[in-house]
């Protein structure tokens, strides 16, 4: 069945937590919506569940991946040209671990970069269903429900006093 | 009281997005006058280019003189903005808020600066850089990763990709305001950057958790870029005052001391020029100040103990270095000059709370630190190449040319106009952090009093 | 609104104090009873050995450092453990952070044990030279160093003890006022405080400077400590990051001790509800961070030796890493470093009781390896050249040397159990304070622990 999409803006935070209150009272599961805020809420301050993510394996393999390429880079210059240099070992192991060291954050640093991007499902190709209200205070509650459903939503959210609700993305907001 | 005002989401983006949407009389002439020295310094490079190195003061046995004092100088700056956003971030401080985006900005333009210098310095860079990028694969050589100048780039490299990532995800919400508050070519330019953000929970959740992921990870990069950088010197036995265990932390504290200071006088500036009272507001001076009295201390603490170690082993070349940058003119001049203002002005007044909130006579004091400090790599640097011995056979001295001078200048002049068109296409103060602030702030009654207080997050 | 006023208002109004925070504050850390003296006795029989051992060691004289090693390595072990712990509260006041509230006396009841570390340095006097022909810190400065090292010590102790007696007065005078055991010296501890806005502005001030001055002491006895009695023992050797590196070992050390008592305390006294989780997650924090900071200062020395290739450059790597005291660096990297680095990157680690308390474990076993690597490795050089020829022959513990070390210990756990009796337990005003500036309240559909800032 066709999901249907709602946006009911709200004026600050009390409402959209109430508008949030109503849907739960409609008996709307949490997947089914959703907050748009123009500045961080504590967690959980709409009643929102900790969010699930694998963020934390990305540094790690981006730090392996660096730390090898580092190895191999050091590793094979080195030895390809084994020319002596002050007096130090050819495979002089402290230099080595120097330059690993900054490969192996800079390979954290950017899989960092990429696994947040990718666990917030970012870069996204169009803005969809939003006002830009949002990012000037205004709170959006994101609704996707079964199309059969939408009148229930949305009879909840006006109940709830929201300012509007609107169910077409803006023309002119391409991004 | 103007501190802690109430401000509506509409007002902090009406004030802190000013700079984008409008032009402030003063802001063209400053463009251009900044230009006008970027460009005399890109002419003096020409003229060099052309020359040789005979145009400058280097000279046989200094060959390290403005240039690499200059890149030092904005490596050390560059560590103002990793120190205040990872550490404070990390320490939940409520008034970094106003400070990371400038401090940041600040560690991009300096470092890009600082780049500039060794590859200007070397005099005929294509056929110098060989030294980090191999040239001639057929040949088989390869960068020798046993020097320190291979290490440097490596560390800068790392630390640049890093803090303009940082940046970047920290700019991700504003972008999205820009995005929704422009037209035309404006409006696919911020929407093609914020990549689609609309604010959603998950989206906030993520992005204070890499924000705090980042200032880890960027952390031990920025420890190791400053020093990386005192290797470059301190592994050398052969220059006295240079083969120093300390050098490492030395640098990395006197980079602080030097970096934060140079926050306060980024803060002083664009709070007086944009007129932003109502965000950058004494008690952040407070706090930076504080902040300042213990790098500052601790800075002292290493000088001391690298200016004693100097000594410690009585060796006499060591000693005469030490007598001659104390006693013998010009040296002893700068040095005078260099212990007052990187330490026994500022650190003094900073104890006590009216300097602190006394924001002209911050912007002073932080710009005296930066002479001081300025001077003090100088000092580390020049005197020891320079100093005569018996069998020192070409007896040349230092002094810079105008070449190296308007290079200096170009540089401090191409930091400012960075400034200046970063803050053209974006907001130098985060907006979203602003907002945040608002949200988490919070009062308690403490017996009979209203004291201002904050939602802690875990 | 001054702070003065803000924390004049528990004490102006005793039900401000929960009353849990009154039973417990005043009730002696640990639990008393058998065990409590079957401890002090076990303890105390330790530390006589161990004493007979040191006194057996005076017998064989002065004249040579040799066998004086492992006494030098305790003395430092004592400085960078019990002379670091009560930097722990006294650093942590300077920020203004809340969490440290509940800790504040047992991190600042070891200026107690400070005393051993005063009686412990006396001997070594008589171990280095007046005027050291070679290297030193003093330049021919007269009494030095034997006057100046003996003022750092004991101005170290001093400091130490002001600074647990001053934060301690306003819990004598609850404890005077509320009749419990020992009344009389309660009251003349508490020095008639009535807790005005006056007495509680002085006690701040007085707070603050007390914990500056305890800083500036404890940088200071390492940076001379280090150079007097270890660097300047080995002739040639110049490190200057030496003295900087002991600091951070130091402060390394002093958190760890804290972490380690804190979990005894939890264990065997009554201050569970007071210290827990928060507390430990924030110590491991600051754990892991001077971990990476030990690395960094002992990579930051190593290299420039390793790339300079001086000989004496080469023999001082030899001597402290590669050769006669490999045995005690590899465990001194691995324990200070290596193993808490990776126990305590974990959140989850941080994030519990045993996680900490286990990497403190790892990192006071390292240091006893650290010490023992410099220090005996210093002691064990008798040339007096200018620049050091040979190895010596590495000194592999004795069992009057374990006792040396063990005595150090004994000492430090006796002095700072018996002041458990006299001195309450928690910091009562500051957990009072805490309590008023640390609210649990509902944001939306939540609630939120919310802090105040006063300035």
């Amino acid at each position: 069945m066709a999901k249907e999409l709602l946006l009911a803006l709200c004026q600050d935070a009390p409402s959209a937590a109430r508008a949030v209150e109503a849907l739960e009272r409609a008996g709307f599961p949490r997947e089914e919506y959703e907050i748009l805020s123009g500045a961080p809420y504590p967690e959980g301050a709409f009643g929102e569940k900790p969010v699930k993510h694998r963020v934390y394996v990305f540094p790690f393999v981006g730090a392996l991946s660096g730390f090898t390429v580092a190895l191999l880079l050091t590793v094979g210059t080195q030895l390809s040209f084994p020319l002596v240099t002050g007096g130090k070992p050819i495979l002089a192991l402290p230099p080595m671990f120097i330059i690993a060291y900054e490969a192996t954050l800079l390979g954290a640093i950017i899989f960092t970069v990429i696994g947040v991007l990718f666990e917030m499902r970012l870069p996204r190709p169009g803005l969809g269903l939003y006002d830009r209200r949002i990012t000037g205070g205004y709170l959006g509650v994101l609704v996707s429900c079964p199309e059969a459903r939408r009148p229930q939503a949305e009879a909840a959210l006006k109940e709830a006093g929201v300012l509007e609700i609107k169910r077409h993305p803006d023309i002119r907001q391409r991004w | 009281m103007e501190e802690r005002r109430i401000l509506s989401d509409t007002e902090i983006n009406l004030d802190l997005l000013a700079p984008v949407y409008g032009t402030p009389r003063w802001f063209w002439p400053v463009v251009g006058l900044l230009g006008l020295v970027v460009a005399a310094a890109v002419g003096a490079f020409i003229w060099m280019l052309t020359q040789g190195l005979v145009v400058t003061g280097l000279n046989r046995p200094v060959f390290w003189g403005f240039m690499i004092t200059n890149f030092v100088f904005w490596v050390g700056i560059s560590h103002a903005g990793v120190m205040i956003s990872s550490i404070l971030r990390l320490a939940q401080a409520e008034w970094r808020r106003p400070v990371t985006r400038a401090a940041e900005l600040l560690t991009i333009l300096a470092l890009l600066t600082a780049a500039l210098f060794p590859i200007i310095h070397s005099g005929r860079p294509w056929r110098t850089l060989y030294w980090v990028f191999p040239y001639d694969f057929a040949r088989g050589i390869w960068p020798n990763v046993r020097s320190p100048l291979v290490w440097d780039p490596a560390a800068i490299f790392s630390y640049l990709t890093g803090a303009t990532l940082f940046i970047y995800v920290a700019l991700l919400p504003d972008l999205a305001t820009l995005r929704d508050r422009s037209l035309g070519w404006r409006h696919y330019f911020y929407g093609a950057l914020s990549l689609g953000w609309r604010g959603m929970s998950r989206q906030w959740r993520l992005q204070a958790l890499v924000g705090i992921l980042l200032s880890a990870l960027i952390l031990p990069v920025f420890i190791s870029v400053h020093s990386v950088v005192s290797w470059d010197f301190a592994v050398a036995t052969a220059v006295e005052g240079w083969h120093a265990t300390i050098f490492a932390p030395y640098f990395v504290l006197g980079a602080i001391h030097s970096g934060v200071s140079a926050v306060v006088t980024v803060m002083a500036l664009v709070r007086y020029l944009y007129g932003w009272k109502a965000y950058i507001r004494p008690e952040h001076f407070d706090a930076l100040g504080r902040l300042l009295v213990a790098v500052g201390l601790a800075w002292f603490y290493f000088f001391a103990l690298e200016f004693a170690f100097g000594l410690y082993g009585q060796d006499g070349p060591e000693v005469a270095l030490r007598e001659m940058v104390v006693f013998q003119m010009p040296w002893a001049g700068l040095f005078i000059v260099f212990l007052l203002t990187a330490f026994f002005i500022p650190v003094p007044l900073w104890l006590f709370r009216r300097v602190r909130r006394n924001i002209p006579l911050m912007l002073l004091l932080s710009v005296l630190v930066n002479i001081g400090m300025w001077l003090e790599r100088f000092l580390i640097i020049v005197p020891g190449l320079a100093r005569k011995e018996p069998f020192t056979f070409v007896w040349g001295s230092y002094a810079p040319s105008i070449v190296e001078i308007l290079l200096i200048a170009g540089s401090f002049a191409l930091v400012c106009l960075g400034f200046l068109v970063f803050s053209r296409l974006f907001p130098l103060i985060p907006l979203y952090d602003q907002k945040e602030g608002q949200v988490l702030r919070q009062e308690v009654e403490v017996g009979r009093a209203r004291v201002k207080a904050v939602i802690r997050e875990e | 609104m001054s702070e003065a006023s803000l924390t004049s208002e528990p004490q102006g109004r005793e039900p401000g104090i929960a009353p849990g925070v009154a039973a417990a504050g005043l009730s002696p850390l640990l639990r008393g009873g058998w065990v409590f003296w079957l401890a002090v006795a076990v303890l105390g029989a330790i530390f006589l050995a161990g004493l007979l051992s040191v006194v057996s060691l005076w017998q064989a004289g002065f004249a040579h450092r040799a066998p004086w090693g492992y006494y030098a390595a305790a003395f430092s072990i004592l400085l960078s453990t019990v002379g670091a712990a009560p930097l722990v509260s006294a650093g942590l006041r300077f920020t203004g952070a809340h969490w440290r509230r509940p800790l504040a006396r047992a991190s600042e009841l070891f200026a107690v044990a400070g005393l051993l570390i005063l009686a412990w340095f006396w001997p070594l006097l008589r171990l280095v030279p007046a005027s050291q022909p070679q290297s030193s810190l003093w330049f021919g400065w007269p009494g030095a160093p034997h006057l100046w090292d003996t003022l750092v010590i004991a101005g170290l102790t001093l400091c130490g003890l002001a600074l647990l007696y001053v934060g301690a007065i306003p819990d004598f005078a609850a404890a005077r006022d509320q009749g419990a055991r020992g009344r009389r010296l309660f009251a003349l501890l508490a020095l008639s405080w009535q807790g005005g806005e006056r007495q509680w502005r002085a006690l701040r001030a007085a707070l603050t400077a007390l914990g500056a001055c305890y800083f500036l002491a404890f940088v200071l006895a390492q940076t001379l400590i280090s150079t007097d009695f270890a660097q300047s023992l080995v002739p040639g050797w110049q490190d200057s990051l030496f003295p900087a590196y002991n600091v951070v070992s130091g402060l390394q050390g002093g958190l760890a001790t804290l972490i380690v008592v804190l979990f005894l305390v939890r264990w065997w006294g009554g201050l569970g509800a007071y210290i827990g989780r928060e507390q430990f997650w924030a110590l491991g924090k600051l754990l892991l961070a001077l971990c990476l900071l030990w690395f960094y200062f002992w990579w930051s020395g190593f290299i420039v030796l390793w790339y300079g290739r001086r000989p004496i450059e080469e023999l001082v790597l030899q001597l402290f890493i590669a050769g006669p005291y490999l045995w005690a660096f590899l465990p001194a990297f691995v324990l200070s470093f290596l193993a808490p680095f990776l126990v305590l990157l974990w959140n989850g680690v941080r994030r519990s009781i045993l996680g900490p308390t286990f990497a403190a474990l790892l990192v006071l076993a390292g240091l006893l390896f650290d010490r023992i690597r410099l220090y005996v490795a210093a002691f064990s050089v008798e040339e007096a050249g200018p620049v050091l020829q040979a190895l010596p022959a590495p000194r592999l513990p004795q069992a009057g040397d374990w006792l040396v070390l063990a005595a150090a210990v004994a000492g430090v756990a006796l002095l700072y159990l018996l002041a458990t009796r006299l001195i309450p337990s928690l910091s009562r005003w500051e957990v009072a304070e805490g309590e008023q500036l640390r609210v649990e309240r509902a944001f939306l559909r939540r609630k939120v622990t919310v802090i105040a800032k006063p300035d």
